[in-house]
């Protein structure tokens, strides 16, 4: 069986990098994660373990123009993946409208050797069609590194979906046919948006860390088999789909359960759990 | 006199017992105590303390009528966002567990030993795991 790697999680309350408690507390409140506690790694990997999970990639998420503060640095996620890399991948995020953005992502990319770019254009307040996130685009071609784009309806505070519906991120995928992208959530609530955009484009991908409402086994079979036609993934979209849980907003041990009972062909499932993760990384 | 101890644990499993009497007993020797009341309690909602004996084939029947009482795969309420947490809440049947469980035992302590039945020991029952949890033994008395 190929390896599994959730491509979409937050460490933000890792507590190898929450010593300092204003630090914690506003990492709960920046998330909308009000409750979250410290977790320890042996706690990550319990949970990784028991799921079967073989990878964890790492989102930090920049707010220097819009908070005045990042949430988990660049140089946290390279850290905690240098301590631990057989278990984790690092992504590095840039505040777009930051002045030294393409030198943060450069930096990022040559010295903390980090594996993509995360952006979050509902917190980060952009559209992915502007030209000012363009020479980012171009640098993670330069590098060979994919985009992970927060897509769809945010539950972080001061967040707005008109910078993220699915069809907003269309422009991209026309401008830059070489730029992976992934549309994180698959968009949801828009999820035919993103799958029209995955069949078209090949370098668009989507991930699956989206349970807004019931249990995962319901949400998933509501989404991908009532949303979605219930052959879709399995026939058309198997090599853009990957997994993503968004642990710890969602239940990620549930979610991997749930997507191996939802029906698709063994081979599509290795797919969404590993394989097509370790394409969109290059 | 009060003794109040902490024990955490690392559980593994989504469903998991693990043996307390050891730490019980360390706790009431350690504390001084004479005389008095000895009381295991978890500090969480979907986890259980629970008396029994220790055979494995008595921990996989407990396990089975479990399932068999709070099945998986039934439409819960309790599968939805929390807005006060942010996150979602999809443990339902660790929160119904953990009531029929209950959170604590007690027992006896008498000239400085636990009064406790041969057959009788001490567990915490995972049923969210696997999670970081917490467990006190305190030991009050004379």
């Amino acid at each position: 069986m190929s390896k599994v790697i959730d491509i979409h999680t937050h460490p933000t309350f890792f507590e190898t990098i929450n010593s300092d408690p204003n630090t914690f507390e506003y990492r709960r409140q920046a998330m909308g994660l009000y409750k979250a506690v410290l977790t320890p790694l042996q706690h990550i990997f319990d949970q990784m373990d028991y799921a079967g999970i073989d990878k964890l990639a790492l989102l930090p998420l920049d707010l220097t123009t819009v908070d005045g503060q990042i949430v988990v640095s660049n140089d946290e996620i390279a850290e905690i993946v240098r301590q631990t890399a057989d278990r984790f991948i690092g992504f590095a995020s840039v505040d777009p409208h930051r002045k030294d953005a393409i030198e943060a992502l450069e930096y990022a990319f040559e010295e903390l050797h980090l594996a993509g770019l995360k952006l979050h254009p509902s917190r980060q307040k952009f559209y992915p069609c502007e030209s000012e996130l363009f020479p980012l685009y171009e640098c993670c071609i330069k590098h060979n590194k994919p985009v992970l784009f927060h897509a769809g309806i945010s539950l972080e505070p001061d967040t707005n979906s008109k910078y993220a519906r699915p069809i907003q991120f269309e422009e991209v995928a026309i401008c830059y046919p070489k730029l992976r992208f992934c549309l994180a959530h698959f968009g949801w609530p828009w999820v035919t948006e993103t799958a029209a955009l995955l069949l078209k484009y090949p370098n668009v991908y989507a991930d699956t860390g989206l349970l807004y409402f019931d249990n995962a086994r319901e949400f998933y079979n509501h989404v991908f088999k009532t949303e979605l036609g219930e052959h879709w993934v399995d026939r058309s979209l198997r090599h853009q789909v990957m997994f993503g849980s968004n642990n710890p907003r969602f239940e990620q041990i549930r979610m991997v359960e749930a997507l191996r009972a939802i029906g698709w062909r063994g081979s599509t499932l290795d797919l969404v759990l590993g394989e097509n993760a370790l394409a969109f990384l290059g | 006199m009060f003794k109040l101890e902490k024990f955490i644990f690392f559980t593994k499993s989504y469903n998991q017992m693990i043996l307390l009497t050891d730490q019980l007993r360390t706790v009431v020797a350690h504390s001084g105590i004479q005389n008095g009341l000895a009381a295991v309690i978890t500090m969480h909602t979907t986890t259980g303390i629970c008396v029994n004996e220790n055979l494995d084939c008595l921990e996989s029947d407990i396990d089975d009528a479990l399932k068999r009482l709070v099945p998986e795969d039934i439409p819960y309420a309790h599968a939805r966002i929390l807005p006060d947490y942010g996150s979602t809440a999809g443990n339902p049947t660790g929160h119904i567990k953990s009531m029929l469980a209950g959170n604590s035992c007690i027992f006896p302590v008498m000239e400085g030993k636990l009064v406790m039945g041969n057959a009788q020991d001490v567990f915490l029952y995972e049923f969210d795991g696997p999670a970081q949890r917490t467990v006190t033994i305190t030991v009050t008395g004379e």
